[in-house]
C-alpha cells in the first residue's frame, strides 16, 4: 500500500510541476514579449487614448505590477492555493466570474462537438466494418476518401457556410449567442464535422489493418455471425481513437477561439485570446491553469476509458497486430484527384498573381479570369496556383516534422500515461504563438515551430495507442522475453505494427498545417501579407463567402483536395 | 448502470452544460429593440474606460453637453453656460431631470460626479492637467474650473467619460457602477457579463416618453456576425456593418450612413531609413491616389480625403495648399509598410498602396498584424510607413489636440516621429485660442503645415454605418458615434 503511494507521488510532482510550470510561463508574457503590460491594459480600456508617461505610471502603481515573472507567479499560485483567482488588470473584476462561465460554455460546445464528430465518424466507418466483417474490405473503404475531404474542411469557413445556410437563408437555428441548446447546433457542426474527418480516417485505418489480422479469418471459418465479427472489429478500431477525441475535446476548449467569434459565443477560446492580446496575466494563467488541469483530468481519463476498452486482453499476449504485408498500390482515384490538381497549378504558375485592377474587384468567372478575381482585382487562378507551391511545401514539411517528432514520442515514452503532451494540447494556441513570436520573432520560421509544437500531440497520441496493442501482442512479448534489446524491439516489433497507420494520419494532417499557419498570421506568424499561400488566402476572404464564393473556394478546393489525395495515396495493403 | 452506459452518460452531461445568461428572454408582446453593439464591455461598464461610449450608444447615460457636426457644444443636460473667467465656467442645469434610481439631478449630483471623475486613477484622457474642481453654486447651477486658462473646458463636459450618475454609483470609488444610476431613455436593469445588457424605458425621461418598452443589447465583437443576425431578423439594430457584407443585405434592411471625424492616413517614418530623406517622402506622397481605395476597397463608402480634417469639421475655416520639396528618386529603396488588420478594409488598401508605392520604384514589404501586437513597434517607429485610421476629434470635439499627440516631439501617438520645431510652436499658439472660429482656422494652418512636411498622406475619411431592420426609426445619426439608441428609436413592428 505504501509502495502503491510512494509510486504515485512522481506523477503528482508532475502534474503540479505543469501546472506551476504553465502558469510561469505565462506569468512571464510580458517579460517574454518586452511590450510593456501597462500600457496594454491601458489601450485595452482605452482604444483612442495616448499612452502618455502619467498615465502609464498610474496604471503600474495600481496593478501592483510583479518585479519579476516567478514572484508574480509564486503570488499567483500562492492565492490558488486559497481559492482565490485573482483580479483581471484589465477589467478589474474578480478573474473566476469571467473564466468558470467561459470553461463551461467551452465544455458544453467542445463536449457537443466531440460527441459529434465521434457518431459522424462512425457512421462514415460502418460500411467498412460490415464489409471486413464479410472479408471483402479492399483499402480503407469510402471512409477514408470522404474523412480525407471533410478533415481539410477549415473550420472558420464552414462556420460562416453554416451561419449563411442554415441560419440566415432558411432560418433554421439562430445565427448567434448562446442562451439555449438550439445555439449548440451549428458551433458543433463547425467544430466537429473536420474533425469528425480525421476521425473517419484514422477509424478505416484501424479497420483496415485489423481486418487482416488471423483471428478474422479463424472467426468467419468457425461460422461466428457477420454482426459478432464487425462488432469485435470495432471495438479495436474505437479503441484507437478514443483517446483522439479526448484530445480534440481539450484542445478546442482553449484554441476554438474564431469559431467562438462567428457564434459570438462567450466560451474560454476568446477569453483567452483578449486577454492574451492585452497581456491581462491573472486572467491569461486561471484560464491556462484550468485548461491545463482539465486536459490532465481528461488525458488520464482517457488512458482509462483504453483500458476499459480494450479490456483484459491488454495484459496478455491477446493481440496479433500484423505488420504490413504484400504489395502497396495506391488507389486510382488519388492519381486522377491529384492530377486535376496539379492541372490547376500549373494553369496558375502561367499567369501573374500580383497585378491588382480594383475595377475588377471580385469579378466572377470569365475567359479572362477563370476562377474569378479577388477583392483587389487579382487572378485567383494565379494566386491559387502559386499559393499551390508554399501551401503544399510547407504543409508536407511540417506534418513530416510533427510524424517524426509523434512517432520518437509515442515509441519511446515508457508506459501509457498522459504527459507533455496533455500540457501543450490544453495550452490556447494564441499562448503558444505569442510566446514563440517573443522567443524568434515574427516570420515564417516562428510559425511553424509554434504549430510543430502542437502538431506532434495527436501522432505521439496515437503511436502510443497502438504501441500498447503491439506491446500486448504474442510476439513482442516473445521477444522481450527472449531478450531482445529495446531499440531492436522498437525498430524490428513497433515500428513496422505502428510506422504506417500514424504515417498515414500525418498524412491527413497535411492541410491542417496550412491552416494552423494562417490562423498564427494575425500574430505577424506565418506567410507575408500579400503571399498567396492558401491558409493565409481563407483567412483573408472568407467574409466574402456570400458575395463571391470563387475566392473563397478556389483555396478550400485546393485543401479539401489535398486532403483526399492524401487520405487515397497510403492505402492500407490489400491481401 | 453498466460500464457502457456509464460512458455514454459522460458526454450527455457535458452537453447539459452551461449556457450563457441570456439578456432575450422577455416576454414577446413588450415592444423591445434589440441592439448589437460592436465590442465587449472591458471593465464592467465603468464610464471612466471605453465602456463610457457604449453607454451612451445604449440610451443609458448622458454628458452635460453634446456636440454638432463641427465639435461646437450644444445643450443636453446643461441648458446653457458661460464663461466667468478664462479658467471658470458655470453651467444652468435643467431642472427636470431624474436619475433612473428617482433621485433628481442637481447641481450636488453633478458636481460630485464630475469630482469624482476628475479624481480617478488613472486620470482621465480628457481631464489630463486640467485640475478640473466642480462645485454647486445653487440646486440648478454648476461652477467647473481649471487650474489654468482653458479654452476647452465645457467642450470637455461633453466626453463620454463625463457622463453624469447619480452619487449612489460611486459607492466604489474606482469603479462606478451606471445600472440604473444613469439619466437616458432607458434604465440599465441587468448585465449579463461581456456578453449582454437588459435595459428598460425610463418613464420619466425629461426628453418624453421612450418610443420602445425597452432595449435589449448584446456585444457583439465580430461584425460579420453581427450583420447576419440582423439579416436572419433576430437583431433591430446592429452598429458597425462591414462593407465586405453591405450588398448581401436586402430589402428587409437598410443602412443608416454617418460621415466620421476619422481619417485613414498612411504616417511615414521622419526619423529614421528611407523617408528620413524628405525628397523621397514627397515621392511617396506623390504616388498616393486615393481613388482606387475609396473607389475599389471601400466601395465608395467613405470619402477621398481633401486633408487630415474633414470639411464638417472645419466649416467655413479656409484650406491652404500643402507645399511640398521637389519628388526624388526612390531607385528601388526598401520600406516596410505595416497596417493591422482590426478594421478588415486596412489590410486591403494597404496591398492597393503598396502597389503604387511600387509603381512608383520603392520596394514594399507589407506587415500586417492585430493591433495589440503591432502597437509596441509602431510607437517604437520599427516601420518605415504606417497605414492606420485616427479619431481627428476625440473628446473635446476640438481637432487642434490631435496635431499635439500625433504630429509634436512629445506627441503620444507620433508614428511619423515628426519633430519640427516649427509645428511644435504652431500647435501651442493654436492650443491658447478661445474663438472657436479662430481655432478652427488655425487647425486648418496647422493641417497645411503638417501636410507639407510630407510626414503624412491622407488617404481617406471614414463613415459609420447602422444596419437597421426595414420599420425601424430614429436611430441617432451621430458623427461622434456616440448615441445610436435615442429616446426616438422605434422598433416598427
Amino acid at each position: 500500500m505504501t509502495t502503491a503511494l510512494l509510486g504515485r507521488l512522481p506523477r503528482a510532482a508532475g502534474v503540479l510541476g505543469a501546472l506551476a510550470g504553465t502558469a510561469l510561463l505565462v506569468g512571464a508574457l510580458p517579460w517574454l514579449s518586452g511590450a510593456d503590460p501597462a500600457r496594454s491594459v491601458l489601450r485595452a480600456r482605452d482604444v483612442e487614448g495616448t499612452p502618455d508617461a502619467a498615465a502609464l505610471e498610474a496604471v503600474r502603481r495600481q496593478l501592483d505590477l510583479p518585479a519579476d515573472p516567478v514572484t508574480g507567479t509564486l503570488g499567483f499560485l500562492g492565492r490558488l492555493l486559497t481559492g482565490d483567482l485573482g483580479t483581471s488588470w484589465v477589467s478589474r473584476t474578480p478573474v473566476a466570474d469571467t473564466v468558470l462561465p467561459a470553461l463551461g460554455v467551452s465544455l458544453t460546445v467542445a463536449g457537443a462537438a466531440s460527441l459529434l464528430a465521434l457518431l459522424l465518424a462512425g457512421l462514415l466507418t460502418v460500411p467498412a466494418l460490415l464489409r471486413a466483417a464479410d472479408g471483402r474490405l479492399r483499402g480503407g473503404g469510402p471512409g477514408a476518401a470522404v474523412g480525407g475531404a471533410l478533415s481539410a474542411l477549415p473550420e472558420f469557413v464552414l462556420a460562416v457556410l453554416l451561419v449563411a445556410v442554415l441560419a440566415v437563408g432558411w432560418g433554421l437555428l439562430p445565427t448567434t449567442g448562446f442562451t439555449g441548446p438550439e445555439h449548440l447546433v451549428l458551433p458543433a457542426l463547425a467544430l466537429g464535422v473536420p474533425a469528425a474527418g480525421v476521425l473517419a480516417r484514422l477509424l478505416a485505418g484501424a479497420v483496415a489493418a485489423t481486418a487482416g489480422e488471423s483471428w478474422v479469418r479463424t472467426w468467419r471459418a468457425a461460422g461466428v455471425r457477420r454482426s459478432a465479427v464487425a462488432t469485435a472489429l470495432g471495438r479495436r478500431a474505437v479503441a484507437v481513437v478514443v483517446p483522439q477525441i479526448l484530445l480534440l475535446l481539450v484542445g478546442t476548449l482553449g484554441a476554438a477561439a474564431v469559431v467562438e467569434a462567428v457564434f459570438d459565443i462567450p466560451g474560454l477560446g476568446g477569453t483567452a485570446l483578449r486577454a492574451a492580446l492585452s497581456q491581462d496575466v491573472p486572467v491569461v494563467q486561471a484560464a491556462v491553469v484550468l485548461l491545463v488541469a482539465t486536459g490532465l483530468l481528461v488525458g488520464g481519463g482517457g488512458v482509462l476509458v483504453h483500458r476499459l476498452v480494450l479490456g483484459p486482453a491488454r495484459t496478455g499476449s491477446g493481440f496479433t497486430p500484423e505488420a504490413a504485408a504484400g504489395r502497396r498500390r495506391p488507389q486510382r482515384a488519388a492519381g486522377v484527384v491529384a492530377g486535376l490538381l496539379l492541372l490547376a497549378v500549373l494553369a496558375g504558375l502561367l499567369r501573374d498573381p500580383t497585378a491588382q485592377d480594383v475595377d475588377l474587384r471580385l469579378a466572377p468567372p470569365s475567359w479572362a479570369h477563370p476562377l474569378g478575381a479577388d477583392p483587389l482585382g487579382r487572378d485567383v487562378l494565379a494566386r491559387f496556383g502559386h499559393g499551390a507551391l508554399l501551401s503544399v511545401g510547407l504543409a508536407v514539411v511540417l506534418s513530416a516534422l510533427t510524424l517524426v517528432v509523434g512517432l520518437a514520442a509515442g515509441l519511446l515514452g515508457r508506459g501509457d500515461r498522459s504527459g507533455p503532451a496533455d500540457v501543450l494540447n490544453a495550452l490556447p494556441a494564441v499562448v503558444v504563438g505569442i510566446v514563440v513570436a517573443a522567443v524568434t520573432g515574427p516570420g515564417l520560421l516562428a510559425a511553424c515551430v509554434a504549430v510543430t509544437l502542437v502538431g506532434w500531440i495527436p501522432l505521439a497520441v496515437h503511436a502510443r495507442t497502438l504501441a500498447v496493442e503491439a506491446r500486448a501482442s504474442g510476439f513482442h512479448v516473445a521477444a522481450v522475453a527472449g531478450g531482445a534489446g529495446r531499440w531492436h524491439v522498437v525498430r524490428r516489433h513497433l515500428l513496422p505494427v505502428v510506422g504506417p497507420p500514424v504515417l498515414r494520419h500525418a498524412l491527413v494532417r497535411v492541410p491542417h498545417a496550412s491552416l494552423a499557419l494562417a490562423g498564427l498570421s494575425f500574430l505577424g506568424l506565418g506567410a507575408g501579407a500579400e503571399s498567396p499561400e492558401w491558409g493565409r488566402a481563407l483567412a483573408e476572404t472568407t467574409g466574402y463567402l456570400e458575395r463571391a464564393p470563387w475566392v473563397v473556394g478556389a483555396p478550400a478546393a485546393g485543401l479539401v483536395l489535398l486532403g483526399v489525395v492524401a487520405a487515397l495515396a497510403d492505402p492500407a495493403p490489400e491481401r | 448502470m453498466n460500464r457502457r452506459t456509464a460512458l455514454l452518460a459522460v458526454p450527455a452531461l457535458l452537453v447539459s452544460g452551461c449556457f450563457a445568461g441570456g439578456g432575450d428572454s422577455t416576454d414577446d408582446a413588450a415592444d423591445r429593440l434589440r441592439v448589437a453593439l460592436p465590442f465587449p464591455p472591458v471593465a464592467a461598464l465603468s464610464p471612466w474606460t471605453d465602456d463610457a461610449l457604449l453607454l451612451t450608444r445604449m440610451g443609458a447615460a448622458e454628458t452635460l453637453v453634446t456636440f454638432e457636426a463641427s465639435g461646437a457644444a450644444e445643450p443636453q443636460l446643461a441648458e446653457s453656460w458661460e464663461f466667468v473667467d478664462d479658467r471658470t465656467a458655470v453651467l444652468e442645469l435643467r431642472d427636470d431631470v431624474v436619475f433612473h434610481d428617482g433621485t433628481p439631478m442637481d447641481a450636488e449630483a453633478v458636481a460630485g460626479s464630475l469630482n469624482a471623475a476628475a479624481a480617478a486613477d488613472p486620470g482621465l484622457r480628457v481631464l489630463r492637467d486640467v485640475g478640473l474642481v466642480a462645485t454647486a453654486v445653487d440646486t440648478d447651477t454648476v461652477q467647473v474650473q481649471a487650474a489654468q486658462a482653458d479654452p476647452l473646458l465645457v467642450q470637455r463636459l461633453g466626453a463620454p467619460s463625463l457622463v453624469v450618475l447619480s452619487s449612489d454609483a460611486y459607492t466604489d470609488p474606482a469603479a462606478p457602477d451606471p445600472v440604473g444610476h444613469g439619466t437616458g431613455p432607458y434604465a440599465i436593469t441587468d448585465v449579463q457579463g461581456v456578453q449582454s445588457a437588459t435595459l428598460d424605458a425610463a418613464a420619466d425621461y425629461w426628453g418624453g416618453p421612450p418610443a420602445a418598452d425597452g432595449v435589449d443589447v448584446r456585444f457583439v465583437d465580430d461584425a460579420d456576425s453581427r450583420t447576419s443576425s440582423l439579416r436572419a431578423g433576430e437583431l433591430d439594430v446592429v452598429q458597425g456593418v462591414p462593407i465586405a457584407q453591405l450588398a448581401t443585405l436586402t430589402d428587409e434592411q437598410r443602412v443608416v450612413t454617418t460621415s466620421l471625424p476619422r481619417v485613414t492616413a498612411l504616417q511615414l517614418n521622419t526619423a529614421d531609413g528611407v523617408f528620413a530623406d524628405p525628397a523621397l517622402r514627397a515621392a511617396a506622397v506623390a504616388a498616393v491616389d486615393a481613388g482606387p481605395v475609396v473607389d475599389g476597397v471601400v466601395e465608395g463608402q467613405a470619402d477621398v480625403a481633401p486633408g487630415l480634417l474633414t470639411d464638417d469639421t472645419l466649416g467655413a475655416a479656409v484650406r491652404t495648399a500643402p507645399t511640398l520639396p521637389a519628388a526624388g528618386d526612390p531607385a528601388g529603396a526598401s520600406i516596410r509598410l505595416a497596417t493591422y488588420d482590426d478594421r478588415p478594409e486596412l489590410p486591403e488598401a494597404a496591398a492597393v498602396l503598396a502597389e503604387q508605392l511600387r509603381a512608383a520604384g520603392f520596394t514594399v514589404e507589407v506587415v500586417v498584424q492585430t493591433y495589440a501586437t503591432l502597437e509596441p513597434d509602431l510607437l517604437a517607429g520599427a516601420f518605415d510607413a504606417v497605414l492606420g485610421s485616427r479619431l481627428t476629434l476625440l473628446d473635446t470635439g476640438d481637432p487642434v489636440g490631435y496635431f499635439a499627440t500625433d504630429f509634436t516631439c512629445d506627441g503620444g501617438y507620433n508614428l511619423a516621429r515628426l519633430c519640427d520645431p516649427a509645428v511644435d510652436a504652431a500647435v501651442a499658439a493654436a492650443a491658447a485660442l478661445t474663438d472657436p472660429r479662430e481655432r478652427r482656422q488655425a487647425a486648418a494652418d496647422l493641417e497645411a503645415q503638417v501636410l507639407s512636411t510630407g510626414a503624412v498622406v491622407p488617404v481617406l475619411h471614414e463613415q459609420s454605418r447602422t444596419g437597421v431592420a426595414r420599420g425601424v426609426q430614429g436611430v441617432g445619426a451621430d458623427p461622434f458615434e456616440r448615441q445610436v439608441v435615442t429616446v426616438a428609436t422605434t422598433t416598427g413592428r
